[in-house]
């Protein structure tokens, strides 16, 4: 798909921390990129934000949490060319996620006791499951240089790639000592998506993966075996997983196995 | 006949929330304000859950005051599990804390604030006008989030604060160039005093019943962490009864709950500490402090953003003072072992907004019991009686300045919508 070449964008959010647009917004060249970009739709930064405006490129963040949201996807993705997911809640639910083995009237109950509201909340979901998605950045939040790529990339009319390697790679290429290995800390490294130069390991902290799981790869039986020996239960190595991975089909049937398979 | 007035959708603020003004020829009948940010539920998700990773999700409750929220939870848990961190590694705490400060308040003022006083929708759109000001804002966000990259690991939401201490630290070579960067920044935030000066705050907010709260800062300069709260009657509590004195209820149009000190709204925020804690001020910020006094006004909600800039004097004039100091006991350990022990603790801090607080339940290493109130929690009572002052004001003007009359009494509190979101227990 072309774009012309002063291009529509839009960037709406869904329920969420507003982390991908801050970041979004931080980005120094974005004031540069304003000779080819027009913004549509941006409430954070702008009073002038139509929500009906039909754009080039629409950049989602934010997880769909409430009825009000499946019903403005939709309107989004009618309104856009290119959709982009924005971030770990756009891409994989967010943490918020992280309990949907619970159901919503528990969580309701945990936080808001007996109170009621009007407006109608769901169990938090990824985008991808009302619309369809053309792209996404993985994080949380996304890197600048993965909006600068993503969009640059949309503009000179190309299509950017996928991510389809592990933290692990980066990690070794920075030459830090493993986290995983030499630490013995549970790191996620080696099931989660590159892309951020290895931010946490390289400051000695174990990866939680919030860049999500490699796609179509996705190596939890191997890592949680790893963990396993080191003494994980299996229920601390689902829930660690589960932080940014909450909807991913393959993960509690991967530990489950990993368990099954005895000492 | 009454007329719904709506804002559906306030721009300019983090997160999603709503006016909503009904007002007729007699007067107005109702001014809600909605929020309708989805909630997240982060003290259900997160009981259960081991420690360490409950800590790292917290943060994510607001990526504007993410390092708040990660230091107000350590220090939390920390006091839950019994640990006391070394003096050093609390100043570096306390330094990536004013990198928040200086990141959230300098997008607050010069992007979400400056547009509505010279005539824009957009900051952006003021670039070819007002270049200066755009790059004065790129350099004071820049510096703060440096600091929360450099030591925390990044800007919004720092991986390598935890418990204990850090998992590394910088060098002392990069400790350096920030305190550098900090002292090119001083003029820049200067700057910004002068330029707020001279904004209007409105007349039609001013409310002689405010009651402001903040953090009676702990080592005795103006600041962020503390142990007991000060109320501006007089009245002060410690930290760990904040269930006693702020109250909060569930309102039917918002997901976030309201909160009340004696049944009365109240406010938090930068110029909540100014009107509790001026006498602590130092440095640049105090002669500014003693130069500006008249527009740091207790009854107006305005005097927000102008407390802002101060503190952006103060917090970089104060970071550069820290950097002094850590550098002084170099070469610094990063992290003392904890022994996760069974514990409560509670912690509440000075988040760029106002106080956000936090009790932590330990038991067996896992979160049993997480309670969180964040700063917009506090402040949306009073902001509603506000933005209801003003629409009361202005009910029969334009409906368009109206809508931004008031979304400008809104953003004044510097609302961070999707944090008041998911709020607390009954």
């Amino acid at each position: 798909m072309t774009v012309r070449r002063k291009a529509k964008i839009g960037f709406y959010a869904l329920t969420s921390c507003y982390g991908c647009q801050l970041q979004f917004a931080m980005i120094d060249e974005l004031v540069q990129a304003l000779e080819n970009i027009g913004i549509e739709c941006w409430f954070m930064l702008d009073r002038n934000s139509d929500e009906n405006a039909e754009v080039d490129i629409a950049f989602i963040e934010g997880s769909i949490s409430t009825e009000e949201e499946v019903e403005l996807v939709k309107k989004i993705r009618e309104k856009a060319k290119i959709v982009v997911a924005v971030g770990s809640c756009a891409v994989h639910g967010g943490v918020q996620s992280w309990s949907n083995d619970k159901d919503l009237e528990e969580l309701w109950k945990t936080v808001y006791g007996d109170g009621k509201v009007k407006f109608k909340p769901r169990m938090a979901e990824p985008v991808e499951n009302y619309i369809k998605v053309d792209y996404k950045l993985y994080g949380c939040p996304p890197e600048k240089k993965d909006f600068l790529y993503a969009l640059g990339t949309f503009l000179v009319g190309s299509w950017p790639e996928d991510i389809d390697y592990p933290v692990c790679v980066e990690c070794r290429l920075k030459g830090n000592p493993c986290v995983l290995i030499e630490k013995g800390e549970p790191c996620l490294g080696p099931l989660t998506v590159a892309g951020c130069d290895a931010r946490c390991p390289s400051y000695g902290i174990a990866c939680i993966g919030c860049r999500g799981a490699v796609k179509e790869v996705a190596w939890f039986d191997s890592l949680a075996r790893e963990f396993k020996k080191k003494g994980l239960k299996k229920e601390e190595i689902l829930q660690r997983m589960r932080i940014f991975n909450a909807h991913n089909p393959k993960l509690e049937e991967m530990i489950n196995k990993v368990f099954e398979e005895g000492e | 006949m009454y007329i719904p007035i709506t804002v559906d959708h306030i721009a300019r603020v983090e997160g999603k929330g709503g006016i909503e003004i009904v007002a007729s020829d007699e007067g107005v009948k109702e001014v809600k304000l909605n929020i309708i940010e989805g909630p997240r539920f982060f003290e259900a998700i997160t009981l259960g859950k081991k420690l360490d990773e409950a800590l790292a999700i917290y943060p994510r409750i607001c990526s504007f005051c993410s390092a708040a929220h990660k230091l107000t939870a350590i220090e939390a848990a920390e006091k839950a599990v019994g640990f006391t961190p070394r003096e050093e590694i609390q100043t570096i705490r306390d330094l990536v804390y004013i990198g928040d400060m200086i990141e959230s308040h300098a997008l607050h003022l010069y992007l979400l604030v400056l547009p509505d006083y010279l005539g824009y929708s957009n900051p952006l759109a003021m670039v070819d006008k007002y270049k200066k000001e755009i790059e004065y804002a790129m350099k004071l966000k820049n510096i703060g989030a440096k600091i929360m990259d450099v030591i925390g690991s990044r800007a919004i939401h720092q991986e390598n604060a935890v418990l204990g201490g850090f998992g590394k630290l910088p060098t002392k070579a990069q400790f350096e160039e920030l305190k550098k960067e900090l002292k090119e920044a001083l003029p820049v935030a200067e700057y910004t005093v002068e330029l707020f000066s001279k904004f209007e705050q409105y007349a039609e907010v001013e409310d002689r019943e405010m009651v402001h709260m903040a953090v009676k800062p702990r080592n005795g300069v103006y600041g962020i962490f503390g142990d007991y709260i000060k109320v501006s009657d007089g009245f002060e509590f410690p930290v760990e009864d904040y269930k006693k004195w702020i109250v909060e209820r569930v309102v039917e149009h918002s997901f976030a709950k309201h909160s009340f000190y004696r049944e009365k709204p109240f406010m938090v925020g930068a110029i909540s500490r100014v009107v509790n804690n001026a006498d602590l001020l130092y440095g640049k910020a105090r002669e500014l402090y003693g130069k500006y006094k008249e527009l740091l006004r207790y009854d107006n909600c305005f005097a927000n953003n102008f407390a802002q800039a101060l503190e952006l004097v103060y917090f970089v004039e104060r970071a550069i003072d820290e950097i002094d100091e850590i550098l002084a006991k170099w070469p610094i350990k990063p992290r003392d072992e904890v022994e996760i022990k069974d514990g409560r603790g509670v912690s509440i801090t000075e988040a760029p907004r106002g106080l956000v607080a936090y009790t932590i339940e330990v038991k067996d290493g896992r979160v049993a019991y997480a309670d969180i109130i964040t700063p917009t929690a506090m402040n949306l009572a009073i902001m509603e009686r506000h933005v209801r002052m003003m629409a009361e004001k202005h009910y029969q003007d334009d409906p368009e300045r109206l809508k931004y009359l008031t979304e400008m009494t809104v953003r004044a509190y510097d609302p961070c919508i999707s944090c008041s979101v998911h709020i607390v227990r009954l």
